[in-house]
């Protein structure tokens, strides 16, 4: 248990309304009646009275409705106390439960435990309580933990064209599980702690032990002591609640509902933050240039995988200044634009009747709406407010020569953009500093939109996340031995971790791996076999 | 000095975005006509004589900046004296070059914008820079310069598909004669490639102290040569005469720039360029002058000082000439000879030989002991 | 204090955007592009000029249902003063809109203005502005006012400017008897002490007062047309002749200026009776002191096909094709000597030897660069030699004619 959680018991025993003891009492009726006030007699909070087995003790299993698989509890736990068989009869209560744990509950995670903290945090869980009377000790099972849940299915907001299906659920157990599956070295490490003193919400650091820098868990399990809340509900609180830099509205912790992103970023050397309830795991340290690589960039040949990132860099800047640089050209520096590309502009907006930067927000505007109210509505509707903000937007407003059809090419290819960027986090911080570079572009021109990119690069370059420099590999320039940046190596070339987040070990693969084909390059028939020793 | 480390190469890139800033934007030795690219040249060797002299005495007081090792060599007193006198050196040239980019934009692209808003947006971002301190200036300068290197390059590249390079108008080669080159070198010594002093309160802050010297070397050598490079270029697709008559022969350079009808009007080239490097320009010197004020006045948190600098430093900006040939004339005419001169030469020099005859003292005295 | 400061900072900031108040803001339906400028000289010495303001949605058409047809795709509207920036203010009393110049693409000076005032003061404020581009082309109106080449509407090319930009690229490349000169080359020739401009010529041929109307583009065959011709060569900054066709194409010649071009010579007495089609070239021209005297010899290198013989001639012959290639140097050297003859009396060096001078012998050039112009081009030694190849002879090698001819 962490120290952690030591903390909170304190905390929670110098509450005045405890009139009872922490600690279990040897009468099943004043355990029972505890129970019953401590939660207030919720009917989902289930005491089932019964008698052990032959012995005819008095006896008390409890457990969550909802919380514990039914079929466990009836056909291996209540049946087999039911049925125990009472070897001596002079066994004192406490042998008797010694008995049950260690010779009849045919189940693991059988634990003994007296202080009610410890047994209400199991029993919350879906652990089943054994309390029996005339002892001050009880029996909590753990591994009667079930209930419904959700199973697993594919991932929503990450998908890929190659690669793995399965995602995250809000299950904590089975989120670890499926990265365990994934990799499966005794060095990948577990920790856990309880956070937010009424959810008491399950959260685990997950990281390879070999690989990850010792410092940055220490730093992780610090923030993560350091917080006091009543209540996390996803791990979107953590992650504001341990960032470097919380004035940025850049995402510094990645967060994914893939577990083989997260397997491959432990690789790397990083640390998972897994919180119970949500399918979205924390990623620590990141980098910015992490936010703009997707799953199968790894899974798709180098080539490939290079180009499209470097597409998603250009899109990025096009979602950021898009509009921006349209108002700037537009209405301070016509002479970039060729004469006849600006005497079409011109003529379009002939009619308008708004400065360009005025129209440029009034659209930016309706297609934020029109976003906003597209993602909340159910899907039925959804198809229906775009037609209805298509026409609107598209036909209506040029018709009647509110806005310019340029402009609106503008903010269509700007909106693709921003839905393009692979991460929403970054796509939404984009979508805010959008607006800021229009009014920088509105006042001064191309000047203010460069003096704005200058500004963002100096705040980027400024960020630390876990102490990482935020843009390095870039800034600070590191050589990357991963050859993971802008572009990305080829498997057989990318030697190394980057040594970032792994300083201690960064050798990943043999030497020379480099596919050739078998030499001498002859006919199929005689160099098969050669070919094949060459590849090994 | 704030606490913070710079490795060799962001030092190297530093370097390099200081010396390109403003020598980009003014041309440089145009005293030696179309040999001006010879001058340049010229002038990066007795930078790299300067930039020597500074090593030397910086190395007598390892981690320490002049306005500290000044107050050892001379006393607290004088030493305090000539550090003030330093700082206020500095500050007015942060504002010199403030102003001439602040001009740069008003003339080129912003002419009914009043120089004092336009300076206002600059010292905001040099502002909000130095607040982030040298690790995240040094970060955006490995950033930049890839920006920058680019953008060159491209323009270069474009340059040469149009065919507006003619290097005849190079020859004839060495047609005033040695004096007027020599004149012409002297006059790019101090500017550009003297104010890397600048770079004296800086060096205590690089990781592996031992490699400053190196550092320094190649980076001169490098902007010297990339300089000398862009000046030959400017020269031979404008010519003498135009350039000479150009506020800013770059931007004339590139507006030449016509690529199979398409790739033309690339002024936004020479924005950016310009931009990144006058923003490295003023906020390295103007980091420099908050810096050494700091440890002149013994402030604790440098940060305290950023905003009420900047202030100063953008009314200083606007005051310090009437019109834009005025300050263009204070730069060619005064600075020079009464700013540049005493403090890239005459005092470093004197620090020098105090420094020397000190030491000869020391070891007099730890002889004589013996 | 931390949080004030930062405050402090993001009001200044916003301030330093929203306080600017968008000054050299320019909205495009404020203002008014300029296509071309045409300047002539009235009665009493002032400038007249003649702006050609483009009129965006007659030239772009698309949604506005192709409107186009029925008014004019320019409208010219003209104003005068005693310097360019005086017109540019009274303009603003005619139109509605602030004049915006970085379009523009070509500036029209009269002849009669040329001749009188000289071509300097007017492009001073043209090369100071910083909305105007180094690269605007320049030309003179031959034997009509600018005003005429600025108000004729033509037909292909819907803006008429453009169409004399076009027209003067294309003929440059095609024929070599015009030149593409834009501002910047002009200051650089009229300040250098070595070399004088030459500007090409346009004139309008047939009733300008017609082809100011839109009618009169619905007929086929437009009733004037805007045309390139010859060049003007100027002296001290001021017009002091003209110079045409083939003369002209010399000069182009030794400023290695030509892209490609036809030669014609004269075969077995039938003039013209070969034309040669010249695919590249490249022309040296170097300066030396010979006996004391300054020397320059000009060498072109040429090279190129048999474009049309009209005459019967056995192209399978070698010989007779080295018999081609030495007439068609000889034709391109008479040329040259020609044009050289002619400049030569008006003592405008529009070859820039006095620059090919200064660079081969900067130190005699100092001596003798004050009389240049007067004393030494007008009497300068040219040595011209002219190489010429043929490569090929076309799709065919002897042509038909040869063969009607034996019948």
């Amino acid at each position: 248990m962490s120290p952690f959680f030591k903390g909170k018991k304190n905390a929670d025993q110098n509450k005045p309304v405890d009139p009872m003891p922490g600690a279990i009492t040897s009468s099943l009726q004043d355990n029972l009646a505890w129970v019953k006030q401590k939660f207030g007699n919720s009917p989902d909070i289930i005491i089932r009275e019964l008698k052990i087995g032959s012995s005819k003790v008095k006896a008390a299993v409890i457990y969550v409705q909802g919380l514990v698989d039914n079929q466990l509890l009836n056909d291996f736990l209540i049946e087999s106390l039911m049925q125990y068989d009472s070897s001596s009869q002079d066994e004192t209560r406490t042998q008797m439960l010694d008995n049950l744990s260690d010779l009849v509950i045919p189940m693991g995670g059988v634990k003994e435990e007296t202080e009610w903290s410890k047994l209400f945090e199991s029993l919350l869980v879906g652990a089943t309580l054994i309390i029996i009377d005339g002892t001050d000790k009880a029996l909590t099972v753990a591994s009667t933990q079930g209930g419904e849940s959700r199973s697993i299915s594919e991932p929503t907001t990450q998908n890929v064209i190659r690669g793995s299906r399965e995602s995250f659920t809000e299950n904590l157990s089975t989120n670890i599980s499926m990265v365990r599956r994934i990799i499966r070295t005794p060095d990948l490490w577990v920790e856990s702690m309880k956070i937010g003193t009424q959810t008491n919400t399950n959260v685990s650091i997950m990281y390879l032990n070999n690989v990850v820098d010792h410092d940055v868990v220490k730093e992780v399990k610090k923030r993560l002591k350091r917080i006091k809340i009543d209540s996390i509900l996803e791990s979107g609180y953590i992650e504001q609640l341990i960032e470097d830099q919380p004035a940025s509205p850049f995402p510094q912790i990645y967060h994914t509902e893939r577990p083989d992103v997260i397997a491959g970023n432990l690789l790397e050397g990083r640390v998972a933050i897994f919180v119970n309830g949500t399918p979205f795991v924390l990623l620590v340290p990141v980098v910015f240039i992490q936010f703009f690589q997707t799953p199968d960039d790894y899974y798709f040949r180098f080539d490939i995988a290079s180009a499209t990132r470097l597409l998603r860099i250009f899109i990025f800047f096009i979602s950021l200044i898009g509009p921006a640089a349209y108002i700037a050209a537009t209405t301070y520096h016509q002479e970039m634009i060729p004469t006849h590309l600006l005497l079409i502009i011109a003529a379009q907006r002939e009619s308008v009747p708004f400065p360009a930067v005025i129209e440029a927000l009034i659209m930016e505007l309706a297609f934020e709406v029109l976003r906003e109210a597209g993602l909340r509505l159910p899907k039925a509707i959804g198809s229906t407010v775009s037609i209805v903000g298509g026409l609107v937007i598209g036909q209506a407003a040029v018709q009647a020569g509110i806005v310019s059809p340029p402009m609106v090419i503008v903010v269509a290819i700007t909106a693709i953009a921003s839905f393009a960027t692979p991460s929403f986090a970054v796509a939404i911080s984009v979508r805010l500093l959008r607006f800021a570079f229009m009014g920088l572009a509105a006042a001064f021109g191309f000047f203010g939109i460069i003096v704005g990119l200058i500004m963002l690069t100096v705040h980027l370059c400024g960020l630390r996340s876990f102490g990482v420099p935020y843009m390095a590999p870039l800034g600070p320039y590191r050589p990357v031995e991963s050859g993971d940046t802008v572009i990305r190596a080829p498997w057989w070339a990318a030697k190394k971790r980057p040594g970032l987040f792994s300083p201690n070990n960064v050798k990943r693969e043999a030497g020379s791996q480099m596919p050739a084909p078998p030499q001498p390059r002859t006919i199929k028939s005689e160099s098969t076999e050669k070919g094949n020793q060459n590849e090994s | 000095m704030e606490n913070a480390k710079i490795s060799p190469r962001q030092l190297f890139v530093l370097i390099i975005l200081f010396q390109l800033g403003s020598s980009l934007l003014i041309p440089v030795g145009l005293t030696a006509k179309q040999d001006a690219w010879l001058a340049v040249l010229g002038g990066m060797v007795g930078g790299l004589l300067l930039f020597l002299l500074y090593y030397k005495v910086g190395s007598y007081y390892p981690g320490l900046v002049p306005t500290e090792y000044m107050a050892k060599i001379w006393g607290p007193f004088f030493g305090k004296i000539f550090a003030f006198l330093y700082v206020l050196y500095l500050f007015y040239l942060a504002a010199r070059v403030l102003r001439d980019y602040g001009e740069m934009l008003v003339i080129f692209a912003y002419p009914e914008t009043p120089l004092f808003i336009v300076n206002l947006l600059w010292m905001v971002l040099v502002v909000y820079t130095v607040r982030k301190g040298i690790e995240t200036l040094a970060r955006t300068g490995e950033i930049l310069f890839v920006v920058v290197s680019i953008l060159a390059l491209t323009s270069l590249l474009l340059l040469v598909l149009n065919g507006s390079i003619d290097t005849k108008n190079l020859q004839p080669v060495l047609e005033e004669g040695p004096v007027t080159l020599i004149k012409a070198i002297g006059e790019s010594v101090f500017f550009p490639f003297g104010e890397i002093v600048v770079f004296t309160m800086i060096y205590p802050y690089l990781n592996q102290l031992k490699k400053a010297k190196r550092v320094g070397l190649y980076a001169l050598l490098f902007s010297g040569f990339v300089l000398s490079v862009t000046m030959a270029v400017n020269l031979s697709v404008l010519g003498f005469s135009l350039l000479s008559r150009s506020n800013f022969p770059l931007l004339s350079t590139i507006q030449t720039i016509n690529v199979a009808e398409f790739l033309e009007r690339l002024d936004v080239f020479f924005m950016i360029g310009v931009v990144i490097g006058g923003f490295f320009k003023i906020t390295i010197f103007f980091y420099v002058a908050v810096m050494g004020a700091t440890s002149l006045f013994k402030v604790k948190e440098s940060s305290h000082l950023v905003f009420p600098l900047g202030f100063i430093t953008l009314f200083l900006s606007v005051g310090i000439a009437s019109n834009f040939s005025e300050h263009i004339q204070e730069g060619l005419d005064i600075v020079p000879l009464y700013l540049h001169l005493p403090f890239q030469v005459i005092f470093p020099l004197l620090l020098l030989v105090s420094v020397v005859l000190k030491n000869r003292k020391k070891q007099k005295k730890q002889l004589a002991m013996k | 204090m931390n949080r004030k400061r930062t405050f402090l900072f993001g009001l200044l900031a916003s301030l330093s955007v929203f306080t600017s108040g968008c000054w050299s803001e320019r909205q495009l339906n404020e203002i008014a592009m300029v296509a071309a400028i045409g300047i002539d000289r009235t009665e009493a010495g002032q400038y007249e000029a003649s702006y050609q303001f483009f009129n965006p949605a007659n030239i772009a058409g698309g949604l506005q249902g192709g409107g186009g047809g029925q008014s004019p795709p320019v409208s010219v509207y003209t104003a005068t003063g005693d310097t360019i920036m005086e017109v540019h203010g009274n303009m603003s009393r005619k139109i509605s809109r602030e004049p915006y110049y970085s379009h523009t693409n070509l500036v029209v000076v009269s002849e009669e203005l040329a001749q009188k005032d000289g071509i300097g003061p007017v492009l001073e404020a043209f090369d100071r502005g910083s909305q105007f581009r180094v690269t605007t082309a320049v030309v003179i109106a031959r034997e009509v006012k600018a005003k005429d080449l600025i108000t004729t509407l033509t037909a292909l090319d819907k803006v008429p400017s453009q169409k004399i930009m076009q027209t003067l690229e294309s003929t440059e490349k095609a024929m070599g008897e015009n030149i593409n000169i834009d501002l910047e080359e002009i200051i650089t020739a009229l300040v250098s002490p070595g070399r004088e401009p030459m500007i090409s010529g346009f004139t309008v041929k047939g009733d300008p007062k017609e082809g100011a109307k839109q009618e009169s583009l619905q007929a086929t065959d437009l009733p004037m047309t805007v045309e390139a011709n010859g060049n003007a060569i100027f002296k001290n900054g001021k017009l002091a002749g003209w110079i045409d066709g083939a003369d002209a194409r010399a000069v182009l010649w030794i400023l290695d200026r030509i892209q490609s071009t036809t030669v014609t010579t004269e075969w077995e007495g039938r003039k013209d009776g070969i034309s040669y089609r010249l695919a590249r070239q490249k022309t040296n021209v170097s300066a030396e002191m010979k006996n004391g005297k300054p020397h320059i010899s000009v060498h072109v290198h040429m090279e190129g096909d048999i474009g049309e013989v009209i005459v019967p001639v056995n192209l399978k012959d070698p010989k007779t094709l080295e018999k081609i290639e030495r007439d068609v140097g000889e034709e391109v050297k008479r040329n040259i000597e020609s044009s050289l003859h002619y400049t030569q009396k008006i003592k405008a060096d529009i070859f820039g030897f006095g620059e090919v001078f200064h660079r081969d012998e900067p130190a005699e050039w100092k001596k003798i660069e004050k009389k240049w112009e007067d004393e030494i081009f007008p009497n300068l030694d040219v040595d011209v030699t002219v190489e010429s190849y043929i490569r090929r002879t076309g799709l065919r090698n002897n042509s038909y004619l040869s063969e009607m001819k034996n019948k």
